[in-house]
């Protein structure tokens, strides 16, 4: 512990240094810049100034690059507030909430409960990473397929909560979401799956199109439809700020968030994908008002944002202790290391402690810095909302549509995207929700891989999943969810999702 | 202007114009070059293809693009390299994937969209021996205990690949072949980073990796290297055999290859060819070699077009080994 701190205090000598503290402001602010943009991403991003970092020694450069992942991770929930845009999967859920919060007004109170849930969440997450980052890795060791499949299960089973609509209408779309999920190269015998003869469709459908196109663009769509005259949004400056309740409603959701999504994100694999969507449904679970979810919950924003948030720097847990990418971006950053002649792994901290440290310090500042940077840029983005939306909507599609195609230089991308947006106006038509068809189309793949990988490891036994400890317990949680839910079923006590299927049926019987 | 002096204005410009890309070829390049990358950034391609990107700028004066087209195991940037014009303004950077797509289709009778008669190769950046691994929790000491275990417990030893037919998947069917071991079992990840995870997790007892992929994991004690692919010992492991020491005729590298669609014109072909050779000579490119773990593996045209069509041969015939599993 204390030669912890005292290694820390290091770091912090390094991360101070001048020229450290301009490459972290650097690289938080071209992160915030890649994050509000939806024509770069992060993975782009970092790519590109790649070749730039040669100049530069290795800790300036990855304090640099990171700072791009972890900034871009902040600016990622704006154009999800302000026009429901999510610009990756894990800014999703805030699109929901955050945008029904923008109708109501209050765009700026949810853009400041983002940036401060993110701070916090990004802040928690590194001092777990300074604290506990050997011993947790290990345990990331231990995640293999078979508890990643009880992960996945813990999943499906949080997806009948995250929608507003009914249940049959969840299940529908998650079905839905799951079908296009298995589309694709079938890892394990190497058929291609409904790919109709395109490469591209090889990888299986991503999930950015479809998100925005079912989001985006399908708000867009389905905007002249209904009269929008004389509707102004954006608020008055001092109403920007959130209110005392709202503070007190964003408290609980952003400690949980920020405890979920470090756990989810240490797991290696694609799993910090999901920190968002089960924030948001142990949120809706939890909450004294579950029927506030969907109309601009304070919790549904506060939850995700601190979740995604935490996660991206849980991920950085598997690849400073050990070299493992959790993901493209980590992979990128392992990757800039290496040309710098560093090996990221577990001599990282003994053979090269004034990176190891260096780096871990840069974050606390950069966290900073991002707050101070997001919070005023706040009034900016919302004045986003005065231009009218003859002018601004035109100019949404076309960043859709770069935002895409930069993802994976594809056109089918494009098209993709084109199609989901017009089946995102018909789903919004029809009142159904398309959360649950995306999160059916993250798990889907992950879940089909996890499960086959299990069953060749044990050779066809379904009982690895009860052997193993960790996937034992994740599994033995979901069966008591299920039994809680079916307790309800007997004893015959009205949740609001039964008031809410009333209230449906309600509708359509006049 | 009467119509007479319009139609012989009209002619000679229109021979001016004809003439025109007979004369823009004696000066290639005259615009950008771009070198499609077919794997996602931040891989062993990507990261070896920017320097000479920055290299062959240097030589050309004029812009070098480095364009990312992943998919479906590379075979996007290759189909897409493929039907590029063949002006030699698109490159493509691939690796040992380019050479098997053919013998897969085959297998499950899909027409195949590539054929390695689509590319004429440029140059071999870089060629990196595969190591076999185990995880360090496994008692195998030596290769030989390896296979007596294997031939006593057939498809009970599971083994990670980045994916099937891939190239950490065909060095195991390269391997069973040369020792005569019956198979192991398989377990497909989805890329090179998961598979080893697998096995560092003990998930997986045995892969096939990298060098440059696995050294920090060997020198953190958490892997043990068996015996290498390539032709020679490591010098990063000098006290690991080689599998033809041992007796056994396996030899397998992860390699980074240029190539240029088919019909681009010959002059073109040398021009750039030799551009490569001179890149290749260059500090830049030998650090960026150097610092991610690899040796210095270059080959000119002519000597990788050798060692593509045998190394092609070699993978054929290991697609064929592994056949259909489903």
């Amino acid at each position: 512990m204390e030669t912890t701190l005292v290694s820390l205090a290091h770091g912090f000598a390094i991360a101070f240094q001048p020229d450290n503290l301009g490459y972290a402001f650097l690289g938080c602010l071209i992160g915030t810049l890649v994050g509000v943009l939806p024509g770069i991403g992060p993975l782009a991003g970092i790519s590109i100034l790649l070749p730039v970092t040669f100049g530069l020694n290795a800790t300036q450069a990855v304090i640099m690059l990171a700072g791009i992942y972890y900034g871009s991770q902040y600016g990622g929930s704006t154009t999800s507030i302000l026009m429901r845009i999510p610009g990756e999967a894990s800014s999703v859920m805030t699109c929901i909430d955050g945008n029904a919060m923008a109708r109501k007004g209050r765009a700026g109170a949810a853009l400041c409960i983002a940036a401060v849930g993110s701070f916090i969440a990004g802040t928690f997450g590194v001092i777990m990473l300074t604290l506990v980052a050997p011993p947790l890795a290990t345990l990331a060791l231990r995640f293999g397929p078979p508890e990643y499949t009880a992960l996945l299960v813990l999943g499906l089973i949080f997806l009948a909560y995250m929608s507003s609509s009914s249940l049959v209408r969840t299940l529908l779309m998650a079905c839905l979401g799951i079908a296009i999920g298995l589309i694709g190269i079938d890892n394990m015998t190497g058929h291609f799956r409904f790919s109709f003869d395109l490469a591209e469709l090889g990888d299986g459908i991503g999930i950015v199109p479809v998100a925005v196109g079912l989001f985006g663009l399908g708000e867009i769509l389905s905007t002249p439809s209904h009269k929008i005259a004389g509707e102004v949004i954006a608020p008055k400056l001092r109403e920007l700020l959130p209110t005392r309740k709202e503070w007190r409603e964003a408290a609980g959701p952003i400690a949980r968030g920020s405890g979920l999504g470090f756990i989810v994100g240490i797991i290696p694999g694609s799993a910090h994908v999901i920190s968002s969507f089960l924030s948001y449904a142990l949120e809706r679970k939890i909450s004294k008002h579950p029927e506030q979810f969907g109309k601009g919950a304070v919790a549904g924003v506060a939850g995700p944002e601190s979740a995604n948030n935490s996660a991206s720097t849980g991920a950085f847990v598997p690849m400073l202790s050990l070299g493992i990418p959790t993901g493209p971006i980590t992979a990128v950053l392992i990757g800039a290391l290496m040309i710098h002649g560093v090996s990221a792994g577990p001599q990282l901290v003994n053979e090269r402690p004034e990176i190891f440290w260096g780096f871990v310090a840069s974050m606390y500042v950069g966290n900073l810095m991002l707050l101070l940077l997001n919070l005023p840029l706040v009034s900016v983005f919302v004045a986003v909302l005065r231009i009218p939306y003859v002018y601004l909507y035109p100019l949404i599609i076309m960043f859709c549509i770069v935002g895409v195609y930069e993802v994976n230089n594809s056109i089918v991308d494009v098209w993709i995207m084109l199609i989901m947006g017009v089946l995102g106006f018909a789903l919004r038509k029809f009142n159904f929700d398309p959360a649950p068809l995306v999160l059916g189309l993250v798990i889907a793949p992950l879940f089909e891989q996890s499960l086959r990988q299990s069953l060749v490891m044990s050779n066809g036994n379904y009982f690895i999943f009860m052997n193993r400890p960790i996937a034992a317990v994740l599994l033995g949680i979901c069966v008591l969810l299920l039994s809680l839910s079916a307790m309800s079923f007997f004893t015959k006590r009205r949740d609001w999702r039964a008031k809410l299927a009333e209230a449906e049926a309600g509708e359509t019987t006049p | 202007m009467d119509r007479r002096s319009f139609f012989i204005g009209t002619a000679a410009t229109a021979t001016a114009l004809a003439a025109g890309p007979s004369f823009a070829q004696e000066t290639y390049p005259s615009r950008n070059i771009t070198i499609m990358v077919a794997f996602p950034p931040g891989g062993a391609n990507d990261i070896i293809t920017r320097p000479v990107a920055a290299e062959l700028e240097k030589i050309f004066k004029q812009s070098v693009v480095v364009e990312n087209k992943a998919g479906a195991g590379g075979q996007v940037g290759a189909q897409v390299a493929a039907n590029a014009k063949p002006d030699g303004y698109t490159l493509l950077s691939h690796n040992n994937g380019i050479s098997g797509y053919a013998e897969v289709d085959k297998l499950f009778d899909r027409k195949p969209k590539t054929t390695r008669e689509d590319f004429v190769p440029l140059a071999r950046l870089a060629a990196d021996p595969v190591m076999l691994l185990v995880n360090a929790e496994q008692p195998y000491k030596t290769v030989k205990e390896f296979i007596d275990d294997a031939k006593k417990r057939p498809e009970a030893i599971v083994y990670s690949s980045g994916g099937l037919y891939g190239a950490t998947h065909l060095p195991v069917a390269i391997f069973e072949k040369a020792t005569g071991i019956p198979k192991l079992r398989h377990l497909p990840t989805n890329g090179g980073g998961p598979a080893v995870t697998a096995l560092l997790g003990n998930n997986a007892q045995m892969s096939t990796q990298t060098v440059s992929a696995s050294l920090a994991h060997v020198r953190s004690g958490k892997l043990r290297a068996l015996a290498t692919f390539g032709a020679t010992r490591s010098p990063a492991h000098p006290d690991v055999p080689t599998l033809k020491e041992l007796g056994f005729d396996a030899e397998y590298y992860l390699w980074v290859g240029l190539f240029a669609p088919k019909g681009t014109p010959a002059a073109i072909v040398q021009t750039l060819s030799a551009a490569l050779d001179k890149a290749s000579q260059t500090e830049a490119y030998k650090s960026v070699i150097e610092k991610i773990g690899q040796e210095y593996a270059y080959q000119n045209a002519k000597d990788f077009a050798a060692f593509w069509e045998a190394d092609a041969k070699a993978s054929d015939e290991a697609v064929k080994l592994i056949g259909r599993v489903g």
